[in-house]
């Protein structure tokens, strides 16, 4: 039906106007200090915001058919960028991961197009070998090989953040293809033991593990940021200190348009901004949930899941990770947080998905 | 359906997924809720800069409310160097106001601290220089309130006030011992400031400092003048080493008036060796007490009735052997035959040494510790002392005879006047204190009354009532009288006791005191006065000291204003100002027979000898105490 496009459509610009608004905000006082123009970064996302909704209206135009079709030579171009983006000269450092090319005064992330790249490349795998999946060793070992492949990459540069999304991302989309559960018992179970093998080989880590469940232990270290974002959202209450009257963004949280714009919000908006951006999220999988549901084209089906699935995910180890629920990844909130490559790419995997419901509205 | 295990895939899929979207409102819920008041205090202090406001201490003020201890107000310059924008021209005007060059200005602009102060130029500011950095209205240029101490009398009580150091605490005396009353607590300015100290648009939050608790004393500033003016006089004329008064109520222990030379001023600590400082005389130095500790052992051969003042006799020949030892009078040749009342009058040693013996060690030394000798009085001072006394399982009857007149023992002018307000006020020995009342200095509401405490009934009221008469005989016949006033009735006792030096008596140093008390019929005021090592000077206790506390006293009734009395002893000879003497017969007598009857009188020879063969006047007739008499000798 036309119309679950629609919602998704205005949900998803909603969004993306009200991150761009708060990008602004949390961002003037640095960017005036850095680039002596309190406009710098809400310029820029203003521009990234325009090309990518023409992005999306272009993508959502595109059959999505077409993807099958060259699901492989996109996978092969992503393996190939992300193999040149470790190369220093080509690779650009940014916050100590060699992750983005330079092109012009734009940055691309091949990790993000890799996100979109994979799950096209899995919702086909998956659509075509859907009868022998329960064939673990025949037909999920050898996609799981193409996923640790891609995981080591990206761990590489390193990103342990788009990692951690693509992988949990893929292993979900799994998950839904309905191979037996016991698959994932043992799954976790082989994680379990690695995690315990780290920790053994290097038993700092646990501490740094658990140092975000009482930050105050290394207030300076591992547990500033925390520290920081917890500042913004302990006193913002109800309704917030109001907007633009945030005090962390001034010089006490590091880069707030970023990771972190989360706790400048609710610093902002308090408890009901909370409330907003994560009904706004839930909005949106609701949406694109009853698209993939209706599909009856199962790449289509795996498709439109994978892509709203990896968008919120993502959202949830964001938001996760500002509340402190889980130690910081360094995951940004998708079309809010500051940043070109990974909104165009959400918002073409959103087009996609706005062209799978077109196409396929039953 | 075929579709049917993919769609409960993701249907627990989304279900999952909203679930931790409730679990991020739920932490978010949490942490507003339950975390709210730790994160709003810890961030409140990561955002707050303060500077502090100083505190007054509490004032010291006498017993009418007159300042003893106050504050002196001034401001200082602090600069905040991160909130301060145009450093140039804050350097320029703030050097161009305080005459500080420019180069040193902006070395403290631009220093990297939260808070920068110009020391010396930018402390304690005049009111017009304050004025003209207040109107510049830069911002991270603030001037705050500092506060120095100020003692406006000088070294007057300096002792019994002590002093503060840098900082405002308190180093010794009052400012010592009441110091966590009398400091305040610091006020401040809260500003808020941004990640990298600059000051933010956000109000400022004013916390004013609380002044310290004041405390008034018992002292009365009047007549500690007179005391201390009494004291800068017996220096000056006889050079003492050292002198002390001290005047209490005798019905409550309050101390009135307490001071000792040598002094210093509390506004100068600096200049005074600490020895001088910190020796608060009246209750840090022990000495033996000479005679005006009889006043302890008549009042317990009285309430034990070992002797009748009146009609028992003490026949004094000038000496007295206990256990082998001669115990002599300090007059040669004794006194003869005296009732007990004549020997209290004549300070007779011998008579003092029969009374000792009379209550035996035991019972005096039950008598002497009641009284408080011993141990500290509990006055609330720092610093006192408790004396020594003879242990009595070591005590034989020369002891025993020696500590009867003041000797062989050690005591505090503190534990003296003490033990003498009991024997006079009806028997009560009071803990002595200095500090009457502590007030809150905003409200000036009293906090706290110290009460007067009753440490323990020594003697009867009754044998504190002959105690008095007794006393005020002393003063009016005895060798108290230089205390006398007309129409006032005057008790009291003096005290001559050679010094410890080296651990034998010297032969030439004395302190000499004297203990008074007024009315003598219900004693409003008593009054100790002990110099130590007078020159130039007869050194008698009587003569030196007795003269002093007289001078106190008349200043005290003026003062506290006491009423005159018409039924006091007459003074002896008191139509005239000398006492006149029967001129003893020294006709015939060898000359160094003649001088030894004739001490205190001013002799005069003529011719050559060694044998008197005519005096003028004739033996039989009254002469002045000290009057001429001429000697032929052949």
């Amino acid at each position: 039906m036309k119309k679950d496009g629609k919602y998704l459509f205005a949900i998803i610009v909603i969004i993306a106007l009200f991150g761009s608004v708060m990008i602004y905000s949390a961002s003037s006082i640095w960017a005036q200090y850095k680039f002596n123009d309190g406009f710098h970064y809400a310029k820029l996302q203003l521009f990234f915001l325009i090309v990518s909704i023409i992005a999306m209206m272009i993508v959502s135009k595109i059959d999505y058919q077409i993807y099958k079709k060259y699901a492989n030579l996109i996978l092969l171009g992503c393996f190939i960028l992300l193999v040149l983006v470790l190369i220093p000269g080509i690779g650009m450092v940014r916050n100590g991961s060699r992750s983005w090319f330079a092109i012009g005064p734009v940055g691309m992330q091949p990790s993000e197009f890799a996100k979109v790249g994979l799950i096209i490349f899995l919702a086909k795998y998956l659509a075509k070998n859907q009868k022998t999946l329960n064939d673990i060793k025949k037909s999920i070992f050898p996609v799981l090989g193409v996923i640790m492949i891609f995981f080591g990459l990206i761990m590489l540069e390193p990103d342990f953040g788009s990692a951690m999304v693509i992988v949990l991302t893929l292993m979900v989309i799994i998950f839904s293809s309905g191979v037996k559960l016991s698959f994932f018992a043992s799954l976790g179970v082989l994680g379990l033991i690695g995690v315990a093998v780290l920790i053994v080989i290097a038993p700092y880590r646990l501490k740094r593990i658990v140092s975000f469940l009482n930050p105050w232990t290394d207030p300076l270290g591992s547990g500033y940021q925390i520290i920081q974002s917890l500042y913004a959202i302990g006193p913002g209450g109800l309704f917030g200190l109001g907007f633009g009257n945030s005090i962390q963004k001034q010089f006490y949280l590091p880069e707030p348009q970023t990771d972190f714009i989360f706790s400048i919000i609710s610093e902002e908006f308090g408890f009901m901004g909370v409330l907003m951006v994560t009904f706004a999220f839930g909005f949106m999988y609701y949406q694109i949930i009853k698209i993939s549901l209706k599909q009856t084209d199962l790449f289509a089906k795996y498709l439109s899941f994978g892509l709203g699935t990896q968008i919120i995910l993502q959202a949830l180890l964001n938001l996760c990770v500002v509340v402190g629920l889980i130690p910081v990844t360094g995951v940004t909130l998708p079309f809010i947080s500051y940043g070109g490559s990974s909104l165009l790419v959400s918002m073409a995997s959103i087009g996609i998905i706005l062209n799978i419901s077109r196409k396929n509205s039953s | 359906m075929f579709f049917n295990k993919i769609h409960i895939r993701i249907r627990c899929v989304y279900l999952f997924v909203i679930i931790l979207l409730i679990a991020v409102i739920f932490k978010v819920f949490y942490i507003q809720v339950f975390s709210y008041d730790k994160l709003k205090k810890l961030s409140d202090s990561l955002y707050s800069r303060k500077l502090p406001i100083a505190a007054d201490r509490g004032e010291i003020l006498d017993r009418n409310g007159e300042v003893l201890a106050t504050n002196i107000t001034t401001t200082s310059l602090v600069l905040i160097p991160r909130q301060i924008v145009d450093k140039e021209q804050v350097a320029q005007d703030l050097a161009d106001i305080l005459g500080v060059t420019y180069e040193e200005m902006y070395r403290h602009v631009s220093k990297r601290e939260s808070i920068e102060r110009v020391h010396p130029e930018g402390r304690r500011l005049d009111y017009e220089t304050a004025e003209k950095i207040e109107n510049l209205g830069y911002d991270g240029v603030y001037l705050v309130k500092e506060s120095k101490r100020y003692y406006p009398y000088g070294d007057l009580l300096s002792h019994v006030l002590g002093y503060v150091g840098i900082d405002n605490q308190g180093l010794s005396g009052i400012e010592l011992q009441y110091d966590e009353y009398l400091t305040g607590e610091d006020g401040s300015i809260k500003y808020f400031s941004d990640g990298q100290g600059s000051r933010l648009k956000m109000s400022e939050v004013y916390e004013a400092a609380t002044s310290g608790v004041s405390i008034q004393l018992t002292i009365d500033i009047e007549l500690q003048k007179a005391i201390e003016s009494e004291l800068d006089n017996v220096i000056s004329k006889y050079q003492a080493d050292n002198a002390l008064i001290v005047v209490q109520d005798p019905q409550s222990g309050e101390i009135l008036a307490m001071a000792s030379r040598p002094a210093f001023d509390s506004n100068d600590y600096q200049n005074f060796s600490t020895e001088v400082i910190n020796r608060n005389l009246p209750i840090w130095k022990t000495y033996e007490p000479g005679s005006t500790f009889k006043i302890i052992t008549l009042a317990a051969s009285l309430e034990e009735k070992t002797i009748d003042l009146f009609n028992d006799t003490f026949s004094d020949s000038g000496a007295v052997n206990v256990d082998g030892a001669t115990l002599h009078c300090w007059k040669h040749g004794g006194h003869g035959a005296q009732t007990y009342l004549q020997v209290v009058e004549n300070s007779c040693n011998p008579g003092f040494v029969n009374m000792g013996l009379k209550l035996g060690t035991n019972t005096l030394m039950k008598y002497i510790r009641n009284f408080g000798f011993g141990e500290k009085t509990g006055i609330d001072l720092n610093g006192e002392a408790s004396g020594i006394l003879f242990k009595e399982e070591k005590m034989g009857n020369v002891e025993t005879a020696t500590t009867a007149f003041g000797q062989g023992i050690s005591v505090t002018p503190i534990q003296q006047i003490t033990a003498v307000s009991a024997a006079v006020n009806g028997g009560n020995l009071y803990i002595p204190y200095i500090v009457k009342s502590l007030i809150d200095t905003e409200t000036e509401t009293v906090l706290d009354v110290t009460e007067k405490k009753l440490r323990r009934k020594v003697i009867s009221k009754d044998t504190s009532d002959l105690v008095r008469y007794t006393l005020e005989s002393v003063v009016a016949n005895g060798t108290g009288k230089n205390a006398y006033i007309e129409n006032y009735r005057v008790g009291g006792k003096t005290g001559t006791a050679q010094k410890v030096e080296n651990g034998h008596y010297s032969t030439s140093s004395y302190i000499l005191s004297f203990i008074g008390f007024m009315p003598a019929d219900n004693p409003q005021i008593v009054v100790y006065v002990a110099v130590d090592s007078p020159h130039n000077v007869t050194q008698y206790g009587g003569t030196v000291s007795a003269p002093i506390a007289k001078n106190v006293m008349k200043s005290a009734i003026d003062i506290l204003e006491i009423k005159p009395s018409k039924e006091g002893m007459p003074k002896e000879y008191t139509w005239l100002d000398e006492k006149y003497v029967l001129l003893p017969d020294v006709k015939g007598m060898a000359l160094e027979e003649a001088k030894k009857v004739l001490k205190g009188f001013n002799v005069i020879y003529s011719g050559n000898g060694d044998k008197i063969a005519y005096q003028s006047p004739e033996a039989g007739m009254y002469i002045k105490e000290s009057g001429n008499v001429v000697l032929m000798l052949n």
